[in-house]
């Protein structure tokens, strides 16, 4: 498989939905596979919250296989001897696109919290002209997991002629207010870090990590099933020469500190906030009166709605709701429950009736 | 399900309109629809069937019939097809009321549990296994298996006009002239187009 790290640079002032402006961005993408001569088997994958554009391949610095590595490849679900898959980071995400960490050109500055609010839809936005840049008349297919899911639905809304097909899984047209909560708990938890220094801990030469280690804590339970708990942990106790340190009992706590301990050393904690808050604002029928059916009515492309039986997060009832308005809007969509085993986090993993279901609706649809 | 009870299906949409297909299995009959431009959406409760309809490229719903179809209603559909389904249901009668909320007309399939071979079956004193009904008792789905005059009654008492029949035999071949007055001896399914009054 051909993949290639890539780098889009767009020069121009870029507008966001809530009336700011950047004064252009870089998005940093890998592509896998390779783009025929009629330009027409682009597939754009995109990254739910905490993800990256490293979706498939290994990185050859860190041996990490992507997150959808067992998805996207020769013969696998998205098949890149038939298919060029791009993928992109998002703006505001710290992995290269530009985003908090970036210097600001106007004060010389890293943005660090000055950096604007962002929409789904600007996400997708700045998609677009990549796609532009690509030269890819239409995506035939744009998917992703989770806040991915969510930009498949924004470009099928929005960007409606450039894309054929959407999938979108482990999703929903707008988050419960159960997952605002909780989201912010772990926005509060990081502020409340002392080295946080409100968002400007980049120029004091901090780095909250206390308070990004308990949010990934928080996140990670939400992302998994009790089912999961229990089969992977139990009531099973941490031997001792493993503890992280001596208030640890159990197997699972030892679990969730090693997850927020790593997690901390390479997320930043201004683009947690800021992701979170795409994530809790996403509302893509807010320019058409809150009403998804009516901004559905702007859909041509085909869908894929699919949800896990064990998500509690993104439960299965909003991927429901989310199909039958497309159905009133005289949508092509396809709605399937599938059998998850980690709950909401069941969408980055493989089973023969999930990938059946992506591949057939790539390849028929 | 045979071509010949396909085909009499078939026969009965007339072409624009669309069509909600209850218990559309592998998306056969959608992928059929949509050869002749008709527009078509399956319902099913099973998730294998379901992913090999996205290979046929036709547009499904998960869902069991049971558990209501008023999300169906007033989207505009004009014909309604249940083929060899509603006796899985655990409520046919409702499930008939249901589909004339969604639309006007619809097309049902039965297994005859009146034909001669399944009478046959119950005097030896087993549970019929057949063509029509494959499965063992303990491993069928069919839950409310009924007779063609058991369905017909049905249709009258819920004041539903019979617009059409079919009844073809254990080779799916139209029964002939001779036995249709004694079709629910010599029948093995039939296909209605009913009509609400």
């Amino acid at each position: 498989m051909k993949i290639e790290q890539c780098s889009f640079r767009y020069e121009d002032k870029f507008s966001l939905l809530n009336g700011e402006s950047i004064e252009g961005f870089e998005l940093v993408y890998e592509t896998y596979g390779e783009l025929n001569a009629e330009k027409n088997n682009a597939v754009l994958v995109c990254h739910a919250f905490s993800g990256s554009h490293h979706a498939a391949g290994v990185d050859p610095t860190t041996d990490k296989p992507g997150w959808w590595h067992e998805f996207i490849g020769p013969g696998k679900a998205i098949d890149t001897d038939k298919y060029f898959v791009v993928s992109p980071n998002n703006l505001g995400s710290c992995y290269g696109s530009t985003g908090p960490l970036t210097v600001n050109n106007v004060t010389g500055k890293p943005y660090g919290s000055s950096f604007p609010a962002l929409d789904v839809y600007d996400w997708v936005a700045s998609q677009d002209l990549l796609r532009e840049n690509l030269g890819v008349k239409a995506w035939e297919m744009v998917l992703g997991g989770s806040l991915g899911g969510m930009q498949a639905l924004e470009w099928s809304i929005s960007f409606s002629g450039k894309i054929k097909k959407a999938g979108i899984i482990a999703a929903t047209a707008l988050v419960s207010s159960q997952n605002i909560a909780l989201n912010q708990v772990a926005r509060e938890i990081i502020r409340k870090d002392i080295a946080f220094e409100n968002g400007d801990y980049l120029l004091a030469n901090k780095k909250p990590k206390d308070g990004l280690k308990v949010a990934r804590m928080l996140g990670h339970i939400t992302y998994l099933s009790e089912t999961n708990f229990k089969n992977r942990f139990g009531r099973k106790l941490q031997d001792a020469e493993n503890k992280i340190d001596e208030n640890i009992d159990f197997e699972v706590e030892n679990y969730l500190r090693y997850q927020g301990e790593k997690f901390s050393e390479y997320f930043d904690a201004n683009s947690y906030i800021l992701l979170t808050k795409v994530m809790d604002t996403f509302n893509p029928a807010a320019r058409f009166n809150n009403n998804i059916v009516e901004a559905l009515k702007n859909c041509i492309a085909k869908l894929l709605i699919l949800s896990f039986d064990d998500d509690w997060l993104f439960p299965t009832q909003y991927s429901k709701e989310l199909h039958l308005a497309a159905i009133k809007a005289g949508v092509h969509s396809s709605f399937i429950e599938l059998s998850g085993q980690h709950g909401h986090d069941s969408f980055l993993f493989t089973s023969d009736d999930y990938t059946s279901a992506i591949s057939n609706f790539l390849n028929h649809a | 399900m045979h071509k010949n009870i396909e085909r009499e299906i078939l026969n009965l949409i007339s072409s624009g309109a669309k069509v909600l297909d209850l218990g559309s299995g592998d998306g056969a009959l959608l992928a059929k629809l949509a050869e002749k431009n008709i527009e078509g959406h399956g319902v099913e409760i099973d998730s294998k069937r379901l992913i090999v309809s996205l290979s046929k490229g036709v547009s499904v719903t998960q869902k069991d019939i049971d558990r209501g179809l008023s999300e169906f209603n007033n989207l505009g559909f004009d014909f309604v097809v249940m083929a060899n389904s509603i006796q899985c249901l655990r409520r046919p009668h409702e499930a008939l009321n249901n589909i004339f909320e969604i639309a006007n007309e619809c097309a049902v399939t039965i297994p005859n549990f009146g034909f001669w071979k399944i009478r046959l079956k119950l005097l030896k004193g087993v549970m019929p296994v057949s063509k029509s009904l494959p499965a063992k008792w303990y491993e069928t789905k069919n839950i409310h298996l009924c007779t063609i005059k058991d369905f017909e009654e049905l249709c009258f008492e819920k004041k539903i006009t019979i617009k059409k029949k079919f009844y073809f035999n254990e080779n799916y071949m139209p029964l002939n002239s001779v036995l249709i007055s004694r079709a629910n001896l010599f029948a093995a399914e039939a296909v209605y187009h009913l009509e609400k009054q």
